[in-house]
């Protein structure tokens, strides 16, 4: 990761994604999709985030006011945060849902009092392997988003978003649209001596004109107590169930507009994290997390999910350690005015 | 059947009422006019035979050919843990049911995605995806109930579809290659045991080719959102031959209220009564749920002018969409099948304009409620057979 300040107002900013080499196959995680992936989260592009802004461009001319653009590879301005920075480890069923990454995007951002409007232009392909890139000729500028923020106390964030976004899953650009809403409230403030982090969030997208729907309800938190850190997440989230030409991939690039059925994934993940060590420069947090869930089938179709899954629930354990150089990971997806006071403690990383 | 079937029951009516209502000679009390007569009875598709008989795979295409007819099996989903590699043989007693007697498995493949059968009844071929082996395979129906390779094209990607016709004597298969490099692909089938690419037509990867239909030396290529195109490939209206097609036209037909036009299959009309060749009629594959709900439109194209085809009717069955057709030319009925609606029988007598719906005249779901999805139909010794995707080979008819 890169943050980089040059001429007052530029900023560049850089993250690197190593996935690609290190789970090109993706990581194990029933419900996750996307990207031609299915119960396995996929890799993220090589280049994550690669993006040029100008700040506060308008300078001592909009009053209080902080106007920017933003011009590169990254997130479009729509839903709620990247699961990779938030607490729980496992990756949410509704990833798909409730953000857009991985797109070039030209972003304007108008900060004002505890208002914040962003609008997006983007390419609506997604990609298919890590290294790939946008499809920036003939595509760019075929989606868009936009986003309202309200920070009406300290600590409490709300979120609107809306997107419209062309054939996300066929690079040429003869799959079907989507329309995506987002609604969230996040909290980041401590709670008495506890620091405490929430966040709840209704993400929908419809597409082929309304065809198909999935919806997802997720709510989560963590509370933190010197070393010590617990989290809970529960989701309600409902994915498409595609013609898959391995256990763990579907079928790309599509040849038609049909799917199997649509299930409905409900699942609680807790999990535990210490600070073993931590420095300003260095840090390492092992984690247990423990999740149930439950599968169902919601309306026709001929997928079954118990001949696929021989059951109906499961449980998954992840241990692991988060290993840190540096400072955390930024806020991904906020550029510019967008991008909060945590930015200025990050430069140079 | 010709053009005024409606408009001729229509015309009976008003006539045997107007000679029934008589003058008034201003007599005594008038009796009350007679009841109007019954009107003739509606036709209607029925249920003759077979049905829930392919239980442990999910049914794709069928052709009919003497006293046997093949079906694929489709693997999208396996059915009790069974991929779609085998072709069903079945038996036509004397009434016309199916019945299972053998199969044909083939190793690697995931879908028998198309079945015909020679017009001279000796080939039976298919195409096959979603696996190694993916291709176009031929077997001599020398034995008809035992087929025997001859020969296989493998074909990365695989093949959605394949047909026969024969132009200047010459018997060739037409096949549609999958994305991501999506073409016609041209067969030599002269000798049977050595199929020759003879050429390859890149097709725009918007999904691609989905299914050909050639007659008179014409082949009409349904390109998804390209929309159909029309080749000579033997006609001589271009110069083009199968070693060569020539791109005669092309139409985008209308989305409707599907996302994209989704051009699938189609049907040239040449109608025996009247010599016209006016109408190709073009099936719309929409979104869909498989196995429960689907989507898209049949469409009726002009092609009197084969370089300027114009749109003209459709027909949408709420809650379905449309997939494979075949035709009574003679008794100038369509029939299509429609998945989770089942097989619809359309009259496309006369001119055809606008919403067709008054012009569906049969209609049924052969395996009932939540048990049908039909893939296509296929009219044969005075039978029609279904293919339905969950409740296996029907024996249906026209009542």
């Amino acid at each position: 990761m890169l943050h980089a300040g040059a001429l007052g107002r530029l900023r560049l900013l850089a993250m690197i994604n190593l996935e690609g080499a290190t789970l090109s196959s993706g990581e194990l995680a029933p419900g996750a999709w996307g990207e031609g992936f299915v119960d396995r989260r996929h890799p993220h592009t090589y280049v994550h985030e690669l993006l040029l802004s100008a700040d506060d461009l308008l300078g001592g001319l909009d009053g209080p006011g902080r106007a920017s653009i933003t011009l590169g590879k990254g997130f479009a301005p729509f839903g709620t945060d990247d699961p990779m920075i938030r607490p729980p480890l496992r990756y949410p069923v509704n990833h798909h849902l409730a953000q857009i990454l991985e797109r070039a995007v030209a972003i304007a951002a108008l900060r004002r009092g505890p208002l914040l409007v962003e609008l997006g232009l983007f390419n609506g392909d997604e990609p298919e392997r890590p290294g790939q890139w946008p499809r920036v000729g003939g595509r760019f500028g075929d989606s868009w988003s936009g986003r309202l923020t309200a920070a009406p106390m300290t600590g409490l964030e709300l979120q609107a978003s809306h997107a419209q976004v062309h054939s996300p899953e066929h690079r040429p650009g003869a799959g079907t649209d989507q329309r995506k809403w987002s609604l969230s409230g996040r909290w980041t403030r401590a709670v008495g001596r506890y620091p405490v982090y929430g966040l709840i969030e209704w993400a929908r997208t419809s597409e082929a004109r309304g065809f198909f729907v999935f919806s997802s309800l997720l709510a989560e938190g963590a509370w933190t107590a010197g070393q010590h850190r617990l989290h809970y997440r529960f989701e309600r989230t409902t994915r498409p169930e595609e013609e898959r030409v391995s256990p763990f991939r579907s079928l790309r690039p599509h040849l038609e507009n049909s799917i199997l059925g649509t299930t409905r994934w409900t699942i609680h993940t807790l999990g535990y994290e210490v600070a073993a060590v931590e420095s300003s420069a260095f840090g390492i947090r092992p984690l247990a997390e423990l999740s149930y869930g439950r599968i169902a089938k919601v309306g026709g179709g001929i997928f079954n999910v118990e001949q696929l899954y021989g059951g109906n629930d499961f449980w998954s354990l992840s241990l692991g350690a988060r290993i840190s150089a540096g400072g955390g990971l930024h806020r991904m997806g906020r550029y510019g005015a967008a991008s909060g006071a945590e930015r200025d403690a990050m430069e140079h990383h | 059947m010709n053009a005024s079937r409606h408009s001729s029951i229509a015309g009976i009516a008003l006539a045997l009422l107007t000679a029934c209502g008589g003058g008034d000679d201003g007599g005594g009390p008038v009796d009350p006019p007679p009841p109007p007569p019954p009107s003739p009875p509606a036709p209607s598709l029925e249920v003759v035979a077979g049905g829930n008989n392919v239980p442990d795979r999910h049914s794709s295409d069928l052709w009919v050919h003497g006293g046997y007819a093949y079906t694929g099996t489709w693997g999208g989903l396996s059915r009790n843990g069974n991929p779609g590699d085998l072709v069903n043989i079945w038996a036509l007693t004397t009434s016309g049911a199916p019945e299972l007697v053998d199969s044909v498995k083939v190793p690697s493949i995931g879908t028998v995605s198309d079945v015909e059968v020679s017009d001279d009844g000796a080939l039976l071929m298919f195409s096959a995806e979603r696996d190694a082996n993916e291709g176009l395979y031929l077997y001599s129906l020398a034995d008809p109930r035992s087929p025997a390779l001859l020969d296989r094209e493998l074909v990365p990607g695989g093949l959605h579809t394949a047909t026969f016709s024969r132009i200047g004597g010459q018997l060739y298969a037409f096949a549609a290659r999958n994305p991501p490099d999506p073409a016609l692909m041209i067969f030599d089938a002269g000798n049977p045991a050595s199929l020759e690419v003879v050429a390859e037509v890149p097709i725009p990867p918007f999904y691609g080719i989905h299914d050909t239909y050639v007659r008179d030396g014409l082949a009409f290529v349904f390109a998804w959102d390209t929309g159909v195109i029309i080749y000579d490939v033997g006609n001589g209206i271009r110069g083009g031959s199968p070693a060569s097609p020539e791109e005669v036209s092309r139409l985008v037909t209308a989305a409707g209220e599907a996302p994209s036009p989704a051009v699938h299959n189609g049907w040239w009309f040449h109608n025996p009564n009247t010599g016209e060749r006016r109408y190709l009629f073009i099936g719309q594959e929409g979104p869909g749920t498989i196995g429960s709900r689907a989507s898209g439109d049949l469409h009726v194209v002009d092609v009197s002018d084969l370089a300027n085809p114009r749109q003209v009717a459709s027909l949408r069955i709420a809650g379905a969409g449309a997939h494979n057709f075949w035709m009574d030319e003679e008794a100038e009925i369509l029939y299509a099948a429609f998945y989770n609606a089942g097989v619809v029988a359309l009259d496309v007598s006369g001119t055809l304009s606008g919403d067709l719906t008054s012009r569906v005249i049969g209609q049924v779901a052969p395996g009932g409620a939540g048990n049908t999805y039909t893939w296509g139909v296929q009219l044969a010794g005075g039978s029609l057979y279904a293919s339905d995707m969950l409740s296996g080979l029907w024996q249906l008819r026209l009542e």
